[in-house]
């Protein structure tokens, strides 16, 4: 594949735009690492060396405590394990440095949660009001927001995509009758449907996701519907037809990417906005269902207890340096895909 | 929630009671062979030393839409201080449960075993001066039955189930119920209120009418004062026919009663700190224990208090539908109560602030089965009963497997307040190798699902009601396998069947009691319910100028600055308290001297019932 002249340019235009090439290394980062998290964020341990034998418990099936010599059945607990093995010779654990999944209870006797920034417990930014961690719950939080996030952006995009070109490049009486049905559409309130729906159903991360799709496809039609009506009266879309290329050749190797720099600036914006959608779903609590890791979840939790103020503050932060990344991201695209050259990106 | 669930059940018990063709069958004359019955020999319970006067100053959340007792928008949380404002027939003395004559002064039971004939006092007068009449009665059916109420609640009870009133005489009234009880409950079920004939013209405008008129009545206090949006108060009636009664002296002492309404909690709470309020409920642990200091507190200025009570306990846990694939095997049942570590979750989240619940049914004195002990967690034992039901295997995920399916079941509920006991349990519960997945759904919509049968483990409370334990709508076989009724496991058992028949059928308490100790006996042993939390005290702050009596309060009271009867039932517990004058001027002057006193904390733990621990 051979990268055109005008793409380098734009890379290299969006590489000079350091704020936002550095926020997008970052979010690269982040994403590559939540993908990773059980190695870093987790309640298994890495390395378990035990009578001359190596175990790696992250992935994979679950080891029983009888597996260590614990008299129990069930998931060996490795912090418990570790300092066991601390007093004696049988072996050593090396935990992740956050020894803490997002489900897991961490309660200690008489003295009540939420607990406070630790770190001596490791809990770096303390815990919710079930003694989670939070560190946990925001990394496996993020991950979710962000999958979910990238999903809906897929599918919007797919659909609204391929609607709008059909609308701009068909035109006429299509053009005119979906121009109506996205009109009555978007007119259904949204938030109504979402309350509807996680009150008679247990929402899950694809009912959502529907959900969202079904109400969230319509605003890119009618970018996508512009461009291609303003792509299409171009001389080089009548000489393609000239040369007898079929309909559909010409809206995917002509118009379309052509139409590319529009798309490109709103993708960081989609994904900023199916995070905070999420979030808010979950705030509000028609999101996914407890005790499902969730930034909305933490939320909620965080402005109810203001006496524990880690908790809103880690939340809010981790909302506020995301979505600036985003928004960092989406400014430089829409500089270096800007073809208006003579403005300054400053 | 709760409300909506009593009434729920009621209207069920109501429809499965209804008898087709049931005609009004009072005799014109009264029989001959009663005998009256009174109760003028149990103690009193109120505190001679208490003084008349002051202005007790309360909150409530929203304004009352009507002043109307029955019809549209009458349910709000204002309601209370109009019911409550009128006495019923009889009450129950809050410490040893018997009837206690109220606007009745006797009562005698039909040989029938479903009517109970009152004795109307003598003295018995409205706010406005009319005596109390049995026409009132009369006219209570009449209006209790009309369409211009718009009330088809009280429409249908009037019909169905107090099928007759009957006046015999101005003093004498006959209440018919639709199936023969044993007395304590027919006297808890027919104990009908009253309505002013001379007040009430029934027209098909009734409803706007007397949307904001003040309706006479026969209990202490009458609406006085009403600013729509703001408050209202109410005033002492210096005539009180009830005033010198054995069960009524010395109760219901401030002179004036002001609700304010106060939209929010927390606001509400400030309001209280200000002392712009007198009183303030904490039993929500985190108004207790992390809101409830300061210098009011530690002054010595608000006392705080802490009082057990002996009540009968809304029945809460996990409901496990026995129709289920996985949960039809009682060993899986067992397991999963073995498996549930209720205690951690008391001793942390809970912050030792709640109880285990033992049994289903709790506090109803006599009837409470004390030989059962809920299953503490015992992993050793869950995982016996999971071998002897099958599951031996674990996943990879370390849930249990059989023929290819993981041990998961889903807990339906609907209170996001739950949440943070149900991850606990859920955390729990994986050591045993058992997956909770937890489906929070609004509340009207997990009860739906719930009576639709569509649940596998139902995380709900029942309130409870009535002066006796209740089988019949939870266990009965009747109920099971079909929707639209509150026996949420399906339980489907011929012996009980027959238990619950004869323990509706009879009318001997002491049988009675012998039979509910079975019945609660067979519904431990079969697993359906893994009961959870109780909270068997009220926590509440008071100013100290108002003041209680040595004891705080009875064994039955829920509330203990309850202006009227508004908590705790049938029992006749409330306005026990009384504002000391002359005290709040000088707590008043030492707020703005400075000084200080102790602080007070009060905890009583005399009702306490550590059997049911």
């Amino acid at each position: 594949m051979t990268i055109s002249p005008l793409a380098r340019k734009q890379w290299h235009r969006f590489k000079s735009i350091k704020r936002g090439y550095y926020a997008a290394l970052a979010l690269a980062g982040l994403l590559v690492m939540s993908c990773a998290a059980e190695m870093l964020v987790n309640n298994r341990a890495l390395i378990v060396s035990y009578q001359g034998k190596l175990y790696f418990p992250t992935y994979g099936a679950f080891l029983p405590g009888s597996t260590f010599g614990l008299g129990y059945d069930y998931e060996t607990n490795y912090r418990e394990l570790r300092s066991r093995f601390a007093d004696s010779d049988d072996g050593w654990v090396l935990m992740p440095p956050v020894p803490y999944n997002a489900f897991e209870n961490d309660l200690r006797e008489l003295t009540y949660p939420p607990y406070p920034p630790s770190f001596a417990t490791r809990h770096f930014l303390g815990t919710d009001t079930t003694g989670r961690d939070i560190v946990a719950r925001l990394v496996y939080g993020f991950r979710i927001a962000i999958g979910f996030s990238l999903m809906l952006l897929l599918c919007n995009y797919l659909i609204g995509i391929a609607v709008g070109c059909a609308m701009g490049f068909w035109g006429g009486a299509f053009d005119l009758f979906f121009q109506r049905v996205i009109e009555v559409w978007s007119n259904v309130p949204f938030l109504y449907v979402i309350m509807i729906v996680a009150s008679i159903m247990v929402p899950t991360f694809w009912t959502l996701t529907f959900v969202m799709v079904l109400f969230g496809w319509m605003s890119m039609t009618w970018y996508m519907r512009t461009s291609t009506y303003k792509e299409k009266t171009r001389d080089y879309v009548m000489a393609a037809r000239a040369l007898g290329a079929s309909s559909t050749r010409i809206v995917a190797r002509h118009i379309l990417p052509n139409t590319v720099s529009v798309i490109v600036t709103f993708i960081p914006f989609s994904i900023a906005s199916g995070i905070t959608a999420l979030t808010a779903l979950d705030y509000l609590g028609f999101g996914l269902l407890p005790p499902t890791p969730s930034w909305g979840d933490l939320l909620s939790q965080g402005t109810d207890n203001l006496d524990s103020p880690w908790i809103v503050t880690s939340v809010v932060t981790a909302m506020i340096v995301i979505l600036l990344m985003v928004t960092y991201i989406g400014e430089a695209i829409r500089e270096a895909f800007d073809p208006k050259r003579f403005t300054f990106y400053e | 929630m709760s409300e909506l669930l009593t009434g729920l059940s009621r209207a069920l018990v109501l429809a499965t009671l209804l008898v087709p063709g049931i005609a009004a069958a009072l005799p014109d004359r009264l029989p001959d062979n009663l005998v009256w019955i009174t109760n003028e020999e149990d103690p009193t319970y109120a505190a001679p030393e208490a003084k008349r006067g002051g202005t007790f100053r309360t909150s409530m959340q929203s304004f009352p839409l009507t002043l109307r007792r029955v019809g549209p928008d009458s349910n709000g949380g204002f309601a209370q201080y109009l019911r409550y404002n009128q006495m019923s027939l009889v009450e129950w003395h809050p410490n040893t449960r018997r009837p206690i004559p109220s606007l009745a002064s006797h009562w005698a039971f039909d040989a029938d075993g479903k009517t109970v004939y009152y004795r109307i006092d003598e003295d018995a007068r409205w706010s406005d001066g009319v005596p109390v009449t049995a026409a009132d009665f009369e006219f209570t059916r009449e209006f209790m039955r009309s369409k211009f109420i718009v009330a088809p609640w009280y429409n249908d009870y009037y019909t169905t189930q107090v099928v007759d009133i009957r006046a015999y005489g101005d003093r004498i009234v006959g209440v018919e119920g639709a199936a023969p009880r044993p007395a304590e409950e027919l006297m808890y079920e027919y104990s009908v209120g009253v309505v002013p004939k001379h007040f009430h013209r029934l027209t098909d405008n009734w409803v706007a009418d007397y949307n904001w008129k003040i309706e006479p009545n026969t209990g202490p206090y009458q609406i006085t004062d009403v600013r729509k949006g703001r408050y209202i108060e109410l005033t002492r009636d210096p005539n009180w026919w009830a005033n010198d009664r054995k069960y009524y002296q010395h109760r219901f002492n401030p002179d004036k009663i002001r609700i304010k309404v106060v939209r929010d909690l927390n606001v509400d709470f400030q309001h209280f700190i200000k002392g712009e309020t007198d009183t303030f409920g904490l039993v929500i642990p985190q108004f207790w224990h992390d809101k409830a200091k300061g210098t009011v507190f530690d002054n010595g200025y608000v006392s705080r208090y802490w009082f057990y009570n002996d009540l009968p306990q809304p029945s809460s846990g996990m409901f496990l539908n026995e129709d289920d694939p996985i949960l039809k095997d009682r060993n899986v049942r067992i397991a999963l109560a073995y498996a549930m570590n209720f205690d951690k979750v008391i001793r942390t989240v809970l912050r030792n602030d709640y109880a285990r619940m033992q049994t289903f049914n709790e506090g109803f004195g006599d009837y409470d089965n004390l030989a059962i002990h809920a299953r503490e967690f015992d992993l050793a034992k869950a995982r016996d009963y999971l071998e002897a039901a099958g599951w031996h295997d674990r996943g990879p995920d370390g849930i249990l497997v059989k023929d290819g399916k993981r041990l998961s079941l889903r807990v339906t509920y609907g209170s996001p307040y739950s949440t943070d006991r149900l991850v606990v349990l859920r955390e729990e519960a994986k050591k045993a190798g058992i997956e909770l997945e937890l489906a929070l759904l609004d509340s009207a919509s997990a009860f739906k699902q719930m009576q639709e049968k569509k649940h596998q483990i139902a995380w709900m409370t029942w309130a409870s009601q009535g002066i006796s334990p209740e089988y019949w709508q939870f266990f009965h076989s009747v109920n099971a396998h079909v929707p639209q009724t509150n026996n949420l496991m399906n339980h489907d058992d011929p012996v009980m069947d027959k238990l619950i028949d004869a323990y509706r059928a009879s009318s001997a308490k002491s049988e009675r009691v012998e039979l509910a100790h079975r019945l609660e006996q067979m519904v431990f042993d079969s697993g359906a319910i893994i009961s959870s939390f109780k909270v068997p005290y009220t926590r509440e702050a008071a100013w100290n100028w108002v003041k209680l009596p040595a004891w705080l309060g009875t064994r039955t009271t829920d509330q203990l600055f309850d202006p009227l009867e508004l908590s705790a039932g049938v029992y006749s517990a409330g306005g026990l308290f009384w504002i000391d004058v002359d005290e709040k001027r000088r707590i008043r002057a030492a707020m703005a001297a400075g000084e200080k006193f102790a602080p007070v904390l009060k905890k009583d733990e005399t009702y306490r019932r550590r059997d049911l621990e």
